[in-house]
């Protein structure tokens, strides 16, 4: 029947197959185990061990009243794990009801939460606490809430300048996050205080060891606990702060106030703002930032860090005290004004007032003539060779209050503003430029910009009579007993004290006796003040004012700057006039005044409308 | 010489047992209790040996099949033969029982179990022996020929009754375990080029939904024509003759009926139709040169092109988790759970490394991250546990004892004996092919067990019936004297 030959063959065959199929066993065996075995032995351990991140409360920032400007709230997460889902579907459409998620929205998260079949994933994200209700309730198998903080800020103030908290960047991951403490996910703080304090608000995170020893059970330990953030207590004084972005509600500019004392900074608003709650990491973060970022008014800029505008004629203050200084000026000199200055066929134009008039009077009425002559002799001063070291010698001065360059505060965004080296005068005229040639700046014009901390930081300088602190918005960290050294330092101009008393003179006749800012007289307080009117070539004249009071042992130092204010009497005198009032008695005595601010209207058509679409 | 003659009143209860193969299974079954237990230890028991434990019933379900392997030594060892039909028609009679409702019981999805008390029985397994001893009968009848055409259909015939009874038992995996006769078939002589074309068939069937229909009909038609070429042996020229006849004809039916009627089908329908049709042709000229073997060709050619025309009418017709596996196996879909179990079930073997992470230490079977660990997965736990020796050790032993079956079977003079061994190593051999290659991501995952090393009850005693049979036929004492004799 069989050939015996192949029949022995054909069993041999057989066996060969037999032997060949456990061999080829053996031999991927031998490969899983031996060669790629580590990459396995890894696995396995990926398998059992996890490590879970927790993430600590973040601190919470009060005012110098104790009220709340930043606080934590309870929102909730929905997850789910695709894999225990109920297999015939859930009933969307409720789902959408409760959550209000859009049906699109809704459905794309949930096909994206299918790509990790057994990993939870977030599908709706910051629902309110009744929804979270109602979902308990409902209890869909595969779903879950879990709990996490977003911020709230009662105060709906100081948009910019409290900052708001972002999903962390990839390009911030690539480039800043050198300590790796960041990963995808996280939330880091952008603009104000939570940017600049990210350190202290958000804590450490802790990172709990999880063996993973069935489908369901798992043992915990803790490797590392969460740090609490820090709270903090701000300088800010809210409801100040409330009352000057109020005020300077329709118009563009900025506010700020320092306690000169300590260099703490009591208000700092920048108009147009926004409600800080618009940018809680939420669903309609994307929708509020695109509009606020489209915004040609700018609300996401902190006007009072940096937009450093012509200070105007604030800025003969200082050239007054360097001229003091430099012994070019003595307080009863007196120059002739005839609306106007003129030398060679260079005119400066100034408005109608009593001529020849001294020091005084010059500050009260802001002649600019006067000031011309104190520029002019400043850097023309004999002891220097010529104008252009004596301009060298002014600028020095003028650093030393803090203009042109960067005071240092922990307002994010600060700028420095224009201040020229004199290279920069030398290279632009090929040397040969005199004090005529950079004369607008005698009256705070020209390659001459400042931002409104700046000029409030100035007002605290002659305040202080000759000294500042470097402003800044945290007075407290809790758990520390000071704060940075640097707030804490003074820094001295090389300007004497009784030149500061020359000054205030004239700044205190400019408010309470006859010069450009009575308005800003309060009974009894001594206010001390100037103005500025910067002239611009995008509309009206920018509004300014600095201001400080009491004349003795003063309270608050402010600078308002209201772009294209017309006066500085317009504008910027009522609004730094009635944050004192309120700052330093708590009333308004003056409702018209409040009302004549906020009914007042601005032409901005020119400088931003325009672009506005439509 | 004389020394060593025995008369049939010296027969003992062991005499002329296959000590090599008891041994082999012991150890194979003691392995086997080794990974149960390490599978399914539960630490913080309080009673170790409740009943309660998986391992426990194992213990339970090893003490029966070795009560069964020694009555069967002790039972006469020519009832075999004789009872063949009975053993068969009974055991059938049993799968049969679990569509009765009330008896019948699903377990994942298989209506293949019986449920009495406490214990659960897959009668399929039991089937196995019962099939094994039928087909050793009827290839053992005087004058069967596994060279006719009509012999071979007979074995096919009874293998169809199992097989169909696991589809419709929605276990389809212990219906695929028969295919491995071919295996046997191979050894008692069946064709070469038959051989072929039905391992090409098997490998086509799962790649079925990769390839396009056009590509496969012309892939079957090359080989068949190929394997019909071998069989005759010097008429190549038939061959040739016709597959251009075949290109010719459908050639020119494509351009009539394109004509005709517009080139409203593609060339494949009349590829196809004429393929069909030259089957006629085919018989015709196999009857009249008296070429019986072609007649295997050409049903083997028939089954597989009704299973062409849609190429995945059989795919269709697999519940969809077989689809699923399938897919996932060949990379089309990526079923999550499939995937991870695979994936999980590599992990475990991988990071056993050379000697494993001990007994009870391996956390991917601790921590349930393997499924069916005790079960399908078995393996993954002496391949963790024990590592590439442990592995290498169970290899030995399942190789040895198939080769084993294979040697026995060889050395017996009566087909009968012959056949069944077998049948026995091919249902080892496509177990162990089946279970290890699957649980190392080569084979599709199928639900089949590890020989003597997967829980089960019902898998441990059908084996070891199929193995001890095969020892007691070994050791009959005809086998002995007709040996002796040849001396």
């Amino acid at each position: 029947m069989n050939n015996p030959r192949n029949d022995k063959w054909r069993h041999r065959i057989l066996r060969w197959i037999v032997f060949g199929l456990f061999l080829f066993f053996a031999g991927r065996t031998a490969y899983l185990q031996l060669i790629e075995g580590n990459q396995y032995i890894d696995k396995a351990e990926n398998n059992v061990i996890r490590y879970v991140i927790t993430y600590p409360p973040r601190g919470e920032v009060f005012d110098r009243n104790g009220e709340y400007l930043i606080q934590n709230k309870i929102c909730y997460d929905l997850m789910v794990v695709p894999r225990e889902t109920p297999r015939d579907g859930i009933d969307t459409a409720r789902l959408i009801t409760i959550t209000e998620e859009p049906k699109k929205r809704l459905v794309r998260s949930l096909n994206e939460a299918r790509k990790n079949w057994r990993i939870a994933s977030p599908v709706v994200k910051y629902l309110s606490a009744e929804a979270k209700l109602k979902l308990d309730e409902w209890n869909i198998p595969g779903f879950y809430t879990v709990p996490r903080t977003v911020r709230q800020y009662p105060r709906n103030i100081g948009g910019n300048l409290l900052g708001s908290l972002s999903e962390v960047s990839q390009r911030f991951l690539d480039k800043y996050n050198e300590e790796g403490y960041y990963t995808r996910g996280d939330y880091i703080g952008e603009q104000g205080i939570e940017s600049a304090y990210e350190r202290e608000l958000r804590g450490e995170k802790g990172r709990i060891r999880r063996n993973i020893y069935d489908n369901n059970t798992a043992t915990n330990e803790v490797e590392k606990e969460a740090v609490a953030g820090k709270n903090l207590v701000s300088t800010i004084d809210a409801s100040l702060q409330a009352f000057a972005e109020e005020l300077m509600e329709g118009k563009v500019g900025s506010v700020v106030a320092i306690e000169p004392a300590t260099g703490e900074i009591l208000v700092m608003a920048s108009s147009p703002t926004f409600d800080p709650n618009e940018l809680v990491i939420g669903r309609q973060r994307g929708n509020h930032y695109m509009a606020l970022l489209n915004d040609p008014r700018r609300p996401l800029f902190n006007r009072a860090v940096t937009s450093p505008q012509p200070p105007g004629s604030t800025f003969k203050l200082l050239n007054g005290l360097i001229g003091l200084q430099e012994g070019v000026l003595k307080p009863h000199y007196r120059y002739t004004c005839n609306k106007g200055y003129r030398a060679g066929n260079i005119k400066m134009g100034c408005h109608e007032h009593r001529s020849p008039l001294d020091l005084d009077y010059a500050i009260a009425t802001s002649c600019n003539a006067y000031f011309c002559n104190v520029y002019r002799n400043i850097l023309e001063n004999k002891r220097y060779k010529s104008p252009k070291e004596g301009y060298e010698v002014w600028r020095n001065y003028v650093e030393q209050f803090g203009f042109g360059v960067k005071l240092g505060s922990d307002v994010t965004g600060e700028r420095k503003g224009t201040l020229m080296h004199r290279e920069y005068y030398d290279k632009l005229y090929r040397k040969s430029w005199n004090a005529l040639t950079v004369l607008s700046v005698s009256i705070g014009q020209g390659e001459l910009q400042a931002t409104s901390l700046q000029l409030a930081n100035f007002a605290a300088t002659i305040a202080n009579r000759g000294y500042y602190y470097t402003p800044h918005i945290i007075k407290q960290i809790e758990g520390q007993d000071s704060i940075d050294i640097k707030y804490r330092t003074p820094h001295y101009t090389s300007v004497d004290k009784k030149h500061f008393e020359t000054i205030i003179k004239g700044m205190w006749r400019g408010v309470n006796v006859d010069g450009t800012c009575q308005l800003a007289k309060l009974e009894g307080l001594d206010v001390c003040g100037k103005t500025g009117t910067a002239q611009n070539p995008l509309g009206d004249d920018h509004s300014t004012f600095i201001s400080f009071a009491p004349r003795n042992n003063p309270k608050i130092a402010i600078a308002v700057y209201v772009e294209h204010g017309v006066w500085g009497s317009t504008a910027a005198v009522p609004i730094a006039s009635l944050i004192e009032e309120k700052y330093l008695t708590d009333t308004i005595t003056r409702p018209w005044l409040v009302e004549y601010v906020k009914n007042l209207k601005l032409d901005y058509y020119k400088a931003y409308d325009r672009h506005k679409k439509k | 010489m004389t020394g060593i003659r025995r008369n049939s009143n010296d027969i003992t209860l062991f005499s002329g047992v296959d000590w090599i193969t008891v041994i082999l299974y012991l150890s194979l079954t003691i392995l086997g209790f080794i990974a149960i237990f390490s599978a399914t230890y539960v630490e913080d028991s309080e009673n170790i040996l409740s009943f309660e434990h998986k391992y426990i019933k194992h213990l339970f379900w090893l003490g029966i099949s070795y009560t069964a392997a020694l009555i069967i030594l002790l039972l006469d060892r020519s009832m075999w033969h004789k009872w063949a039909y009975i053993i068969c028609a009974g055991t059938i009679f049993i799968v049969l029982m679990t569509f009765i409702p009330g008896l019948g019981k699903t377990v994942n999805g298989a209506k293949a179990w019986l449920g009495f008390g406490g214990f659960t029985l897959q009668p399929m397994e039991l089937a196995k022996v019962g099939i094994s001893l039928a087909t050793a009968r009827i290839m053992s009848e005087y004058g069967y020929s596994v060279q006719k055409f009509g012999d071979v259909i007979k074995v096919l015939l009874l293998l169809l009754i199992p097989m169909g009874i696991a589809v419709l038992q929605n276990d389809t995996g212990s219906g695929l375990v028969f295919c491995s006769f071919l295996f046997m078939f191979y050894r008692e002589g069946l064709d070469n080029w038959i051989c072929v074309p039905i391992i090409f068939l098997a490998a086509l069937l799962i790649l079925s939904f990769l390839l396009s229909p056009g590509v496969l009909l012309i892939t079957l038609i090359v080989i068949f024509t190929f394997s019909a070429g071998m069989l005759m042996r010097n008429r190549w020229k038939a061959c040739i003759k016709y597959v251009a006849a075949l290109l010719i004809i459908s050639t020119l039916l494509f351009l009539a009926l394109g004509f005709g009627f517009g080139f409203k089908f593609d060339y494949y329908d009349c590829l196809l139709y004429t393929t069909m049709a030259s089957m006629v042709a085919v018989v015709v000229y196999a009857y009249r040169k008296n070429i019986r073997k072609l007649y295997f060709l050409v049903l083997l050619f028939f089954i597989s092109v009704m299973c062409l025309p849609t190429s995945d009418m059989v795919f269709r017709h697999l519940k969809p988790h077989q689809q699923d596996r399938i897919r996932t196996f060949l990379g089309l879909e990526d079923n999550r759970d499939l995937l991870y179990n695979v994936n999980q079930s590599k992990i475990a073997i991988g990071s056993g490394g050379l000697t494993g992470k001990g007994f009870l230490e391996g956390s991917q079977i601790r921590y349930g991250f393997v499924p069916e660990k005790h079960t399908d997965f078995i393996f993954c736990t002496i391949g963790e546990e024990f590592g590439f020796v442990g592995a290498v050790v169970l290899f030995s032993l399942l190789c040895m004892l198939i080769l084993r079956l294979m040697k026995m079977g060889d050395r017996q003079l009566e087909a009968f004996g012959r056949v069944y061994c077998y049948c026995v190593a091919s249902i080892l051999f496509f177990h162990c092919f089946i279970n290890i290659g699957m649980t190392m991501g080569i084979v599709p995952v199928m639900g089949i067990p590890l020989p003597f090393i997967s829980y089960g009850g019902s898998s441990l005693l059908g084996f070891s019936l199929l193995v001890f049979i095969a020892i007691a036929l070994d050791a009959s004492p005809i086998k002995r004297q007709s040996t002796l004799r040849k001396w």
